[in-house]
């Protein structure tokens, strides 16, 4: 089974089915991801949610080649079973096709906003010009054009993510996976990067998963996928929101 | 939010925009690498110290070949330095190496030594004094010159005065080092051998660690009973009336030696007295000791230091394998931080012994750093580094991208 990789609205970005995952604790194993399947598309934001401890965040580590899982397979982009690559495939997947947003910054702390949206641009092997300008875009896309030169030490928790974001977007990502990116952040600054999602999916045509527990976030999905205990409790397409109410903390 | 805007603001002068991460992060967060950059340091000043002290040491060895007055030195046949080891030649040669056209003068080392006793000089003064007494008794090394002006054996910093004073009787010269261990001032009187003699000059740069030395002219040598009267004299000094010609006249006179003798150029001998320095056992000993320790203080402290500093960004490192860049990228990175760390302690190094040093020459204890023994420690240093750099690319194991999703 094939998945295109064309970016099109409403065309198919990841299938994966029988997804399962057990940690060791101890002498037993957990089994985190119980046979799952899931699948998502271009130009949507997915969104994964459940209780903590409900296995979002092993789920996408699956899907994008971050953690092996024990069984099942995923088919992503025009890339058939995933996990049958050598490492320094996935790797080179990743480099080419995916953004990553964390609940964490992971900034360098040495390195100017620019310099850290360029880095990754650099090791794509773009021209230092290329690398320049789409850096630039990128971050005036995320409304920091006036704060290029600050390093992390210099700016708020909510310019730290819009980096992270720039640093994901200036890739022009196919696939952007978003685990809790704005749990460490005020209602504000957490509605702007929801809203900057919104349009990776709606502006770039990128499938963008991402996985929170904060039910205020559900208003800007097309889709919801409801997780517990390595299972999905629901899956319901829903029309977003156009004038979503504020996150207030 | 914490801001420390005029902290930081000095820095972004300092880091380029194209500047590389690795490089970009070391000046950044430089207190981080502080401890490896001074263990580096360190190390280069343990190697660097001992070997300039040693090259220091050869260098006011061999500062009576340097810069005496020959062009060309004459030595035994087997002897490859001119001290230590028979370099003596029979005295028949000097009339022979005379009937080359090019040479003007020919003359011999004749060394002496024995024990030298300062005394009392205000007892000395004092009217009706009694045959004064040794008081501190040192061994001291004599080399002889002859006071004839244009002789070799006067070395080429002496100034004629210098020479003229040496022409009286029981007149010695000693070099500025060796006052206080002599127990002795300019202008004094003192013993050597038995004989009162007056010191009547103090040169500069003839510092000796393991003897005094001490010149006076060859006829208060021979008045002493103390110069060569026999059919053997030391090497000979030979000045030539073109020393820029001295390579030549070197090699005619060794195609004429017959295994009788062998000739020297100045700098051909002086190089050969260094290196046979390096030929003491406790010497080489020494160094490879220093170096051993150094390498390996040097190691461990770098290690440990580029070990925190990885694992002080690992999830920065993290999330750049997540966004695709390979394990093969961030090695490189950490490999290119360990060099920049060997570049800074190499500056630091010098910087320090270069501090050293001028703190010993303040004490007339001479040090040389010539440029191969200062390549070969940076060198040293730079692998020191590495090595570091190398060892702690374990730690990026620790980057695990899975673990930034949680
Ligand atoms: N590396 C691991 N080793 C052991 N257990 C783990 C590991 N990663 C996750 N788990 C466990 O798997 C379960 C699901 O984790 P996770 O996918 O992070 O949940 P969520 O993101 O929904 O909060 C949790 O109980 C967690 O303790
Ligand atoms: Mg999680």
């Amino acid at each position: 089974m094939s998945t295109s990789a064309s970016g099109k609205h409403g065309t198919p970005a990841i299938e994966a089915t029988g997804l399962v995952k057990r940690f060791k604790t101890g002498r037993t194993y957990i089994e985190v991801l119980k046979g799952m399947n899931f699948d998502a598309t271009h130009g949507d934001l997915t969104m994964v949610m459940g209780p903590s401890g409900s296995g979002k965040s092993t789920l996408i580590a699956a899907l994008s080649g971050l953690l092996k899982p024990d069984e099942g397979r995923v088919d992503i982009l025009d890339v058939d079973d995933l996990w049958k690559k050598s490492s320094g495939r996935i790797d080179r997947f990743r480099l080419d096709h995916c953004g990553f947003i964390f609940q964490g910054f992971n900034l360098f702390p040495a390195l100017t906003a620019l310099q850290q949206v360029k880095i990754v641009l650099k090791y794509q092997g773009l021209s230092p010009a290329e690398q320049d300008r789409r850096a630039r875009v990128a971050l005036e896309e995320v409304g920091l054009g006036h704060r290029m030169n600050q390093r992390p030490a210099e700016l708020s928790g909510g310019e730290k993510q819009r980096v992270a974001i720039a640093r994901c977007l200036a890739k022009s990502p196919q696939l952007i996976f978003a685990d809790e990116p704005t749990s460490a952040l005020d209602g504000e600054n957490g509605q702007v990067v929801i809203r900057l999602l919104r349009r990776a999916a709606v502006e770039h045509g990128a499938a963008v998963i991402c996985v929170t527990h904060d039910p205020r976030l559900e208003a800007w999905a097309d889709r919801v996928i409801k997780m517990e205990d390595g299972y999905i409790l629901s899956d319901e397409k829903r029309v977003p929101d156009p004038n979503p109410a504020p996150l207030a903390h | 939010m914490f801001r420390s805007d005029t902290a930081r603001a000095g820095f972004k002068g300092a880091c380029s925009e194209s500047m590389s991460l690795a490089l970009s992060t070391l000046i950044y967060e430089w207190r981080r690498y502080m401890a490896a950059v001074v263990a580096l340091a360190f190390s280069g000043l343990l190697v660097l110290a001992f070997a300039g002290m040693f090259m220091g040491m050869g260098k006011s060895f061999t500062a009576t070949i340097d810069r005496s007055g020959a062009d060309v030195m004459i030595l035994a046949p087997g002897a490859t330095q001119l001290f230590g080891g028979p370099s003596g030649v029979p005295r028949r040669l000097i009339p022979i190496i005379y009937q080359h056209p090019e040479v003007e003068v020919v003359d011999y080392i004749d060394l002496s030594g024995g024990r030298f006793e300062s005394m009392d000089q205000a007892a000395l003064r004092a009217p009706g004094a009694t045959p004064p007494q040794g008081q501190r008794s040192e061994s001291v090394m004599v080399t002889s010159i002859v006071t004839q002006p244009g002789n070799p054996t006067i070395p080429v910093d002496y100034s004629e005065a210098l020479v003229e004073a040496l022409r009286q009787p029981d007149a010695v010269v000693l070099d500025e080092t060796a006052l206080t261990r002599l127990g002795v001032q300019l202008g004094d009187e003192a013993i050597y051998n038995g004989h009162r003699v007056r010191v009547v000059g103090v040169t500069r740069g003839y510092a000796n660690f393991m003897q005094p030395g001490m010149v006076m002219s060859r006829d208060t040598l021979r008045r002493y009973g103390e110069a060569y009267n026999g059919s053997r004299v030391g090497p000979l000094m030979v000045r030539l009336r073109d020393p820029a010609r001295a390579e030549v006249v070197v090699a005619q006179l060794n195609a004429g030696a017959n295994g009788q003798y062998r000739a020297w150029t100045r700098a051909e001998l002086s190089a050969a007295n260094e290196a046979s320095m390096f030929e003491e056992g406790i010497i080489v000993v020494m160094l490879g000791f220093s170096v051993f320790l150094g390498g390996l203080i040097g190691i461990a402290i770098t290690w440990q230091t580029l070990r925190g500093a990885i694992l002080a960004n690992i999830k920065e490192f993290a999330s750049l394998r997540a966004l695709g860049v390979g394990m093969g990228s961030l090695r490189r990175i950490i490999v290119e931080l360990s060099f920049w760390v060997g570049i800074v302690g190499i500056g630091a190094s010098f910087l320090l012994t270069w501090l050293i040093s001028l703190l010993a020459g303040m004490f007339g204890l001479p040090m040389a750093f010539p440029l191969p023994m200062c390549l070969a420690v940076s060198a040293l240093l730079l692998i020191i580094a590495l090595l570091s750099g190398f060892l702690s690319l374990g730690m990026l194991q620790q980057s695990q991208p899975a673990d930034l999703l949680r």
